[in-house]
């Protein structure tokens, strides 16, 4: 038992490092906070260890009126940026909601994409926004929507070898990101509901966590709310919408009526807050 | 991969990596190896906060770290608090609010409240101060003293 880790410093080293190693053979180490676990609970037990610490991917960076964050960025990083809270509220939300400081202090980003937890308070807000992965690996760099990289459940759509690189986020619109759990700090989110309001079409997207295969974008919800200002019926519908189409189940965190109650809340709350604090727009 | 160790610097000290495993935790090793038993281990799971340290001055929960990770940092336990001056101000705070009863969960509500200060500074917002605290858990139920000791420390560095 035990791994081997491997400390590559440089991306051409790490995709060779990860390319040449077996199915099974080797997990890659972004914050560690799932895959330690999943090593102790023997569900995993890598001979290599793949470690992304000495990679140039510990960073983010505002640009292009939107913001990349760097595969091994540590969400504490992006938690005390000042310019987080302002400009993307919604992803500010999600990475609070995520474990303890000391966790965030660890956890990244990247991990979570790659983990593809159905119930991750960190994939829906990058769903709502539209999210771009950018992958490097054997046969060179690729740019892939978030929504198709999480085309199957728990297994991202990364071929062998590959890499997660960086996470981009396209724009700065305003969102929010609300969740409902037993116990705030230390539970898993039973329902999570990201909601990000553009200054034009199409104003509304909305994203979902908590269900059972992914989370997903709620298009047929996004279709409802469609004005800049919906009025309080069409909010009604919307909700009602969410509350009948999402595909939750019943589970160890809470029950499927009960999810569906809760989307319905936290859509409705989400979108009154977007409101709320918007400038009042014509349409 | 045969590489040269760097060690770590704990609590000011060298301490040497060799005979380290790669897998083995930072928790392990301060506690196992070299009998630096202050630190506690709690859920070993990252959800209790009874293990953190100070990784480079940033709170670390030390039972989801690899030693091997990180190599060449500097790291700060409950023995080392003294020596920093935050770490001081935080310990007076917990003895002169009685912020213990059985005592496990302090050493690492300590370090959690001493890299939240270093990093958010003494202006921190109470609210914000008692939320970043809540990732660790007491199961003697002291909170309200706890809490009063963080907002001792924070106004006694303000």
């Amino acid at each position: 038992m035990g791994f081997e880790l491997l400390r590559p410093a440089t991306v051409p080293q790490a995709v060779a490092l990860a390319s040449a190693a077996a199915p099974g053979e080797l997990a890659v180490l972004a914050g560690g906070t799932d895959l330690l676990l999943d090593v102790d609970r023997g569900l995993v037990a890598p001979r290599r260890v793949l470690s992304l610490a000495r990679l140039p991917w510990h960073s983010h960076r505002w640009a292009k009126g939107g913001l990349t964050v760097g595969s091994a960025e540590p969400l504490r990083n992006l938690e005390l940026d000042p310019r987080l809270a302002r400009r993307l509220p919604g992803l500010h939300d999600a990475i609070r909601a995520v474990g303890s400081v000391a966790l965030r202090e660890r956890a990244t980003l990247g991990g979570n994409v790659v983990r593809a937890a159905p119930a991750s308070d960190l994939l829906p807000i990058l769903l709502a926004y539209d999210a771009v992965v950018d992958v490097v690996g054997p046969e060179g760099r690729r740019s892939v929507a978030l929504d198709a990289l999480l085309a199957r459940s728990r297994e991202p759509a990364l071929g062998h070898g590959e890499l997660v690189a960086s996470v981009a986020i396209p724009t700065t619109a305003d969102s929010v990101y609300r969740w409902q759990r037993v116990r705030p700090a230390n539970d898993v989110s039973q329902v999570g509901v990201a909601v990000v309001r553009s200054t034009e079409r199409p104003y509304w997207r909305v994203a979902l966590g908590g269900v059972p295969s992914r989370p997903l974008r709620l298009h047929d919800v996004e279709r409802e709310l469609a004005r800049a200002r919906p009025t309080r019926e069409e909010l009604g519908r919307a909700a009602a919408v969410a509350g009948a189409s999402a595909p939750f189940v019943s589970d160890k965190r809470a029950s499927e009526p009960y999810r569906r109650r809760v989307v319905a809340l936290l859509l409705t709350r989400s979108v009154e807050q977007l409101l709320a604090r918007a400038t009042p727009k014509a349409g | 991969m045969a590489r040269a160790r760097r060690g770590l610097e704990v609590n000011g000290h060298r301490r040497s990596l060799d005979g380290v495993p790669d897998d083995e935790r930072l928790l392990d090793t301060l506690r196992g190896r070299w009998r630096l038993t202050g630190t506690k281990e709690g859920c070993r799971s990252g959800g209790c906060g009874a293990c953190t340290v100070l990784v480079e001055g940033r709170p670390t929960l030390s039972c989801l770290t690899l030693s091997s990770e990180v190599e060449g940092s500097a790291v700060t336990t409950i023995e080392g608090i003294a020596s920093d001056a935050v770490g001081r101000v935080v310990r007076t705070a917990f003895e002169r609010e009685g912020a213990l009863q059985c005592g496990y969960c302090t050493p690492g509500f300590v370090l959690a409240l001493v890299g939240l200060l270093k990093e958010r500074g003494a202006r921190v917002a109470s609210e914000t101060l008692v939320e970043e605290l809540s990732g660790n858990l007491c199961r003697c139920t002291g909170y309200v003293s706890i809490r009063r000791a963080a907002e001792a420390a924070r106004e006694a560095l303000g």
